[in-house]
């Protein structure tokens, strides 16, 4: 009877082990240094100290993290989920348009209106997130290509839907899920950070959690286990839509209109943050702690340069290598802690 | 039986397909196809120049193609432009992706005797039929003067923040003719004014999310920032959400480009100082028109600049500055 290897292992961590799953951490903290010294001895002004930069990155990170937390998942069952951009964009759109039916149509107040909309936005995500859980599970579709399909449907049904335009919204409720605070704090990262806690909780102590990984490690193994593969696979890929979904919701809540193309653009920083949180590709391997750091590397490298005022093109050359520097480290890491070797 | 019947079906089938296809080229003879491709299919402005082009295709009895990418990806334009080649139409109005990769593909339009026309973005230098360069066979580009829509945007918006401060500019992504000539006039228009900075350009690969984000880094190292010209939609709506983000949305003034019919209410609510509409419509017709004239044998200028419209919170209501608005239908 062989046992099944689920990581991570709950005791006997060697220091070694520790070291490596802070890994991203440590990185956040040295370009946070890197940045403080850049800026305090160019303009004398303080990096993250200052309440106005930590806010800024903290918004900016906010949606590809929430598209970044189902990525985990995804990432760490050995798949991937190229749908998502889109999946996010349709929300985006379909959010705006219910909430804007909902207000005009249905009579309701504006609350209940923002509401409706952002539970419709993010149920139409469940059909892309079943059929990608269906394609992969049943009929045997290599996620990559799979998700790649739907990438394409869901843009093009999000592009239908809002007639090759953006859609805007007149709600300020919805408006204010986006922009306004609590306490100093933009909601959108309270959002954020609740999401952050629930998935974490989800991945590291449910027994739903702890499948993922071991299907990750070996779908064979997982499934002599008695675990059903292909009911989790289907559930993996629904929580990546409704996260994809409730990132779109937010997009158009902050910006005040629903956009076919809102996460284009965040799709490949998402699946970067979950890389660069020390997930493992390969599966079974990962953190939502780690995809935390993960988007927070790209956040400040970005923003940080831009702040320093250093020539845009680098900004892409930074977040490039620091994806490559990543998984070198991994690899090593593993050489040298006897991780899982890579098939 | 069942075999007998299906026969019979195909046997029909294939009768009505023949009096079809003898239909489509009779009507082929008379009429002048003309081929219009978007820069991209989803999009209000292009959305708009199909209208223009439509208007005048049916006004001059053309059979008008229109066929684009979802997206503004060379890799997607290029197979549609080839495809387009094989129907042999007249003429080929098309926005092209880029300035120097959609040369080759046009070429081969052009070698099959195909008329081409830019609109809106063209190739090579943008000045066609001076006899010099791989670039100079299409027979008329018709687009905005984009240089000059960044000196109106540079105008109003020195208007706006009292001919003072700093400004920079939010851009989509470099290399794209028309955003490209936006920023150059912005910053040609903004030397008349020796009290404004303008800053280095910020490109945001079209994702507002982080043309936010740079707002607020520009604003963090700049705290006297006046204005920003977003050089494209998404660009100015990122950077006034940075403003909103920052708390100063209304007090560094955002110039926005294009006007979907959703910036109505962001003009209104003091999100966007002003933005400047181009006119897509006059842009399809006209296209069309230079493109026809030369199908059929007359001379054809070698450019066609449209004009554009300042849009304010003050003037929208006003009919003659809503009707340029983008149509999203």
């Amino acid at each position: 009877m062989t046992a099944i290897a689920v990581s991570p292992p709950v005791t006997g961590k060697s220091w070694l082990v520790r070291i490596a799953e802070l890994r991203a951490w440590l990185f956040l903290a040295f370009l946070i240094v890197f940045f403080e010294i850049w800026v305090r001895l160019g303009s004398g002004a303080e990096f993250i100290f200052r309440p106005y930069n930590l806010q800024a990155i903290a918004v900016f990170a906010a949606v590809p993290l929430i598209l970044g937390l189902g990525q985990t998942f995804v990432i760490i069952s050995a798949g991937i989920d190229l749908s998502l951009g889109f999946v996010m964009g349709l929300s985006s759109v379909i959010s705006a348009q219910a909430a804007n039916i909902g207000a005009e149509t249905l009579g309701l107040s504006l609350p209940l209106a923002m509401l409706f909309g952002i539970f419709v936005g993010a149920a139409v995500t469940i059909i892309p997130g079943l059929v990608n859980g269906w394609l992969i599970a049943y009929l045997k579709v290599p996620p990559f290509i799979g998700t790649l399909g739907m990438y394409g449907v869901s843009r093009g049904a999000a592009y239908l839907f809002a007639g090759g335009m953006t859609v805007g919204i007149s709600n300020r409720w919805f408006s204010a899920i986006g922009n306004d605070r609590f306490y100093g704090v933009p909601y959108l990262v309270i959002l954020t950070a609740i999401a952050c806690l629930i998935l974490h909780y989800v991945l590291s102590q449910t027994r739903f959690g702890q499948h993922t990984y071991a299907m990750g490690a070996s779908q064979a193994a997982a499934r002599r286990a008695g675990i059903d593969v292909k009911r989790l696979t289907i559930k993996i890929y629904l929580l990546s839509a409704i996260m994809g979904g409730f990132a779109g919701a937010l997009y158009t809540g902050r910006f005040s209109a629903g956009a076919p193309q809102a996460g284009e653009a965040l799709l490949l920083d998402s699946i970067a943050a979950v890389v660069i949180g020390g997930a493992s590709l390969f599966g079974g391997s990962g953190t939502i702690w780690g995809t935390v750091a993960g988007a927070f590397v790209i956040a400040v490298i970005q923003y940080g340069l831009v702040l320093v005022d250093v020539e845009p093109f680098w900004q892409f050359i930074a977040v490039g290598l620091v994806i490559i520097v990543s998984v070198l480290v991994d690899q090593a890491q593993r050489r040298y802690v006897g991780g899982r070797t890579v098939e | 039986m069942d075999r007998r019947n299906l026969l019979k079906l195909a046997g029909a089938a294939g009768a009505m397909a023949g009096t079809v296809g003898v239909a489509g080229s009779a009507r082929a003879a008379d009429k002048v196809t003309i081929a219009l491709i978007p820069g991209l299919t989803a999009d209000g402005f292009y959305v708009t120049m199909h209208h223009g082009a439509e208007a005048a295709a049916k006004a001059l009895g053309v059979d008008l193609i229109y066929q684009g990418g979802a997206e503004w990806n060379v890799a997607l334009q290029v197979p549609i432009v080839d495809a387009i080649i094989a129907k042999k139409p007249a003429a080929i109005l098309i926005a092209p992706n880029d300035k120097t990769q959609m040369i080759q593909p046009l070429k081969k339009a052009f070698d099959a005797g195909i008329v081409v026309v830019c609109v809106d973005t063209f190739i090579g230098t943008g000045v066609f039929q001076t006899g010099s360069g791989d670039a100079d066979f299409p027979i008329c580009y018709v687009a905005s003067d984009n240089i000059l829509g960044g000196k109106m945007a540079a105008a109003a918006l020195a208007k706006a923040i009292g001919e003072k401060g700093k400004v920079y500019v939010s851009n989509t992504k470099p290399n794209i003719s028309t955003t490209d000539q936006r920023e150059q006039g912005f910053k040609e228009g903004m030397k008349a004014y020796p009290n404004i900075t303008v800053l280095e350009t910020q490109f945001n690969d079209d994702d507002a999310n982080k043309a936010a984000a740079q707002f607020q880094a520009v604003f963090g190292r700049t705290p006297d920032l006046a204005g920003v010209f977003g050089a494209n939609l998404f660009s100015a709506s990122g950077a006034a959400n940075g403003a909103k983000q920052a708390g100063v949305a209304g007090k560094v003034k955002m110039a926005g480009f294009d006007a979907p019919e959703s910036i109505v209410g962001q003009l209104k609510d003091g999100t966007f100082e002003m933005t400047i509409a181009q006119h897509p419509f006059e842009i399809g017709y006209f296209g069309l028109v230079a493109a026809y004239a030369k199908a059929t044998g007359n001379p054809v200028p070698t450019a066609i600049g449209t004009g554009f419209t300042v849009m304010t919170a003050k003037n929208i209501d006003d009919p003659n500055v809503s009707k340029f608005l983008y149509s999203s239908k």
